[in-house]
């Protein structure tokens, strides 16, 4: 297992490397002057010259390209270029906020997503089936935006139920702090409600199908003993990978549902950072998006190892 | 004409003063431009008022929002500010915080339309307006409990002029400003300028009066201070401020105990907050996003007439609008009134294809307003001998602009002209057509021949007419040279009497009306707003709202 472990910790190392480089070259060979950026148009040229020099965005691109490889083995991304402010506290809070939605969009999708799946599964071509996939499939065609836009409009305007704003009050205790997120976890649950029963419903499927479940059966164990020792354990492999790949995206990649709701997650930080060629608050932001995928994915990886003892060996060889 | 009472003002003023007096008096300024020249020129309120009791039978307007109730917070949503540095912020996000705790010299009326005392009681000018000595008003604390005094706004004036400040460079010298004791500041300027009251107001958003021991590059969150209503209590870039009662201000108890700024990236969803009742106020809001406030019986619209436009510049040195016959003959297709109705449901004043805004005191109606004549534009482009025009309208991704450049392209479709709109993203149109980099020399001379370029509020229109219009002008995309033009910008500027500074504008209005180097068809509203749950709140066009007077009503 160890060895299992720290080769795929060196990927996840070699996987930042070339995503520290790839946010270089894309904020590099983009139409950039940094400078230009953040004093705007009607900025005089001297300006615009004396702030690139200040900023050192005038110097070659190879000399930029080390300084930031440097910043990312040390973790030190200095200061944002719009807001002159530290970069790391910035991105930990916009984290922290971006943990608290996400979390809460789990919450509420996985048990749920997981049970319909099972439930369908073992009701196969009944309607009951028929309708949790229908439900999956229209659920998770819906993009998160449309949903939060209908949900802020329903519920938040007309009835007045839920806060329309997602960033609730300073100071503001647990209860309140869930009240004000629940709409969006909502809009991304419901999407992502879809993505993992269906995946969940198609590997119980196959797994109730097999050879080793019939066996189980024949030999007497009860249905509960069956779904617990056998079907469970190999039924959700893929629906662990689905769930790794959607908490990466969820810390990174909700701008659409953070902009309706004003919420200041990674999301929004990130676009806010991309629009003023803030590439210092970049860089780090895609670092640690990436580093939470790689997280993920190794806590899945894990995971997939314990409940498969042949997926581990596979990797080893 | 009640001489006596006349006379009296006429013999206290200075010349500058009496120049204004004589100019009401004899009928050339309408009364409300008597009184923002007469507020700019530091003439006191009591002199105003009896002024225009002289004059006419009516009495200076009482002001005075309705009463309400004291204690409550407001919700105000507003745009995240890039900056809260007093003296580099570029932003409106940044000089809506801001100017919650520093304070201006000269600061906004209720009106929101022109400067009124603020930190200055009162401001004179010498006679030919070389120097300017402001009288500040006493008794004042920064939020620590310190006194202000006049070294705090030579501190802050050198902070300016050292950083550049755009308002006052090359009108404030190093120097240039000086304490005669602690309660008088006295500007010596590099020539003659009759608009310096406004270089330190509020409609230049950075001269906020900083405390002494302020140097450049704090910041308000980082080190809070400040003379006004409110002191920050919490600040996060990212979500929001808050602001509670400065229980010390010179201006007395405000009826609000504090402020909560809420920010935001976008109108849309400060309009939904809105709606939702999250918030109470909107910063600044454009009429495409926020339509649905415009019918809200509960919301109160601040439309603070304002000198924002849209230029539509047209290359005057190359290309097919070379010929000026070809540029009136496009400005002949707008339908104004239409353009007006349908992008800002009639939020905006008209343009006469020059920068004169007519809330300018030195404005002249007189110069005839162009409108929609769609045989005179055919006529003068057969005159031009310019048959099937065709030409690319470049626009940059912005509020209503590309619906501008579409409706332009309808209404320039009549008179025969194709106009191909390419709508591009800001950072692409900005370096691309409006401006390129090079060739650097003459300015913007790689501009495209045809495009929508957007102007923010000044109160003084030099930066329109020195950037974009002079010859070699630093944004004169349409590349237009013209000596009259440059002789009569030259005559403005070195204008101090009202009646000078308005010859000069009647030149440069006629001048640019005639070339056309740019088209410009509308001045269009600052707006923002607050639930009619509160009153008293006002607002500037640069993002700047008032809450010192406000209340939730009774």
């Amino acid at each position: 297992m160890a060895r299992f472990i720290s080769r795929r910790l060196l990927l996840s190392l070699i996987t930042i490397w070339l995503l520290a480089t790839i946010v270089f070259v894309i904020a590099n060979v983009l139409p950039n002057d940094v400078g230009r950026t953040i004093l705007g148009p009607f900025a005089p040229q001297e300006s615009v010259d004396a702030l690139n020099q200040q900023l050192g965005t005038d110097r070659p691109l190879i000399v930029q390209y080390l300084d930031s490889m440097r910043r990312v083995v040390t973790f030190d991304y200095g200061t944002s270029y719009v807001t002159g402010q530290e970069v790391l506290p910035q991105l930990a809070e916009a984290m922290l906020r971006s943990s608290k939605l996400a979390g809460l969009a789990l919450l509420l999708t996985i048990p749920a997503a997981i049970a319909a799946g099972l439930y369908a599964a073992r009701r196969r071509d009944r309607p009951v089936d028929r309708g949790i996939v229908l439900l999956g499939v229209t659920s998770s065609s819906i993009p998160e935006f449309v949903t939060g836009t209908i949900l802020v409009v329903i519920v938040g305007v007309q009835l007045g139920w839920l806060p329309v704003l997602a960033t609730p009050p300073p100071d503001a205790d647990i209860l309140t702090q869930v009240r004000y997120l629940l709409m969006p976890a909502t809009a991304m649950a419901i999407v992502y409600f879809g993505y993992i029963a269906r995946m969940t419903r198609a590997g119980t499927i196959d797994v109730l199908q097999s050879d080793y479940t019939r066996t189980a059966t024949m030999k007497g164990l009860t249905t509960g003993q069956t779904m617990r020792r056998h079907v469970l354990r190999n039924a959700l492999i893929p629906t662990v990978a689905v769930i790794a790949v959607q908490v990466g995206y969820l810390f990174g990649g909700i701008i659409a549902v953070e902009k309706i709701f004003n919420y200041n997650g990674m999301g929004q930080t990130m676009l806010f950072a991309a629009q003023r060629k803030d590439i210092p608050m970049l860089t780090a932001g895609a670092i640690i998006i990436g580093i939470v995928y790689m997280l993920a994915t190794l806590a899945a990886d894990m995971t997939m190892a314990w409940m498969n003892p042949r997926i581990r060996l596979d990797a080893e060889r | 004409m009640d001489y006596p009472k006349l006379d009296k003002v006429r013999r206290s003023a200075v010349p500058l003063q009496l120049d204004v007096v004589e100019a009401f008096a004899a009928g050339r300024l309408s009364r409300r431009e008597f009184i923002q020249r007469a507020t700019v020129l530091g003439l006191s309120t009591g002199a105003i008022g009896m002024v225009l009791a002289a004059c006419s039978s009516a009495s200076p307007s009482a002001s005075g929002a309705a009463g309400g109730t004291t204690g409550g917070t407001i919700r105000i949503a507003s745009q995240k500010p890039v900056s809260v540095d007093p003296v580099a912020m570029q932003d409106l996000g940044g000089y809506g915080i801001t100017a919650q705790s520093f304070e201006f010299l000269c600061t906004l009326n209720s009106k929101g339309t022109d400067i009124a005392p603020g930190l200055a009681l009162k401001w004179t000018p010498n006679a030919d307006g070389t120097v300017w000595t402001f009288d500040l008003r006493q008794n004042v604390k920064w939020h620590d409990g310190t006194a202000f005094t006049a070294d705090d706004v030579v501190a802050t004036m050198e902070r300016l002029v050292k950083a550049g400040n755009s308002g006052l460079k090359g009108v404030l010298p190093p120097g240039g400003a000086v304490a005669k004791d602690p309660n008088t500041v006295v500007f010596t300027l590099s020539g003659g300028n009759g608009n310096f009251p406004y270089l330190v107001s509020v409609f230049n958003a950075q001269t906020l009066i900083t405390p002494k021991a302020y140097v450049a590059g704090t910041t308000l969150d980082k080190v809070p201070a400040g003379t006004g209503a409110w002191k920050l209590k919490t600040y996060n870039q990212q979500t929001g401020a808050t602001f509670e009662r400065n229980p010390d201000w010179w201006g007395g108890k405000t009826p609000l105990d504090g402020l909560q700024f809420i920010f935001f990236d976008a109108t849309g969803p400060m309009v939904t907050a809105y709606q939702g009742q999250q918030v109470d106020a909107i910063v600044q809001f454009d009429v495409l996003s926020g339509k649905s406030l415009l019918t809200d019986p509960n919301f109160s619209i601040i439309a603070t007439e304002a000198a924002l436009h849209r230029q539509i510049w047209m290359r005057c040195d190359t290309g097919q609008f070379k010929d000026k016959r070809v540029r009136q003959a496009l400005a002949y297709t707008f339908d104004r009134p239409a353009l007006i109705q349908q992008l800002f449901q009639g939020k905006a004043q008209l343009g006469n294809d020059h920068v004169i805004w007519q809330g300018y005191p030195y404005f002249d109606a007189s110069v005839p307003q162009r409108a929609q004549d769609i045989a005179k534009a055919k006529s003068l482009l057969a005159a031009a001998g310019v048959t099937n025009l065709t030409a690319d309208l470049h626009a940059g991704q912005l509020l209503e602009i590309p619906d501008l450049a579409t409706l332009l392209k309808s209404q320039a479709q009549q008179a025969g002209i194709t106009l191909n709109v390419k709508v591009e993203s800001l950072d692409t149109f900005y370096g691309a057509q409006w401006c390129p980099k090079t060739p650097a020399d003459p300015p913007c001379s790689g501009a495209a021949e045809l495009g929508i370029v957007d102007y923010g509020h000044r109160a003084t229109p030099d930066v329109y007419l020195n950037a974009a219009l002079k010859s070699k002008g630093i944004w004169n995309s349409s590349q237009y040279s013209s000596a009259a033009f440059d002789d009569a910008f030259t005559q403005f500027q070195t204008s101090v009497g009202v009646d000078a500074q308005k010859a000069a504008c009647t030149k440069i209005e006629t001048i640019l009306n005639e070339d056309t180097p740019i088209g410009l068809p509308y001045f269009y509203n600052y707006l923002a707003g607050n639930s009619k749950k509160f009153t008293g709140v006002y607002s500037s066009a640069l993002g700047q709202m008032i809450f010192s007077a406000a209340s939730k009503t009774a």
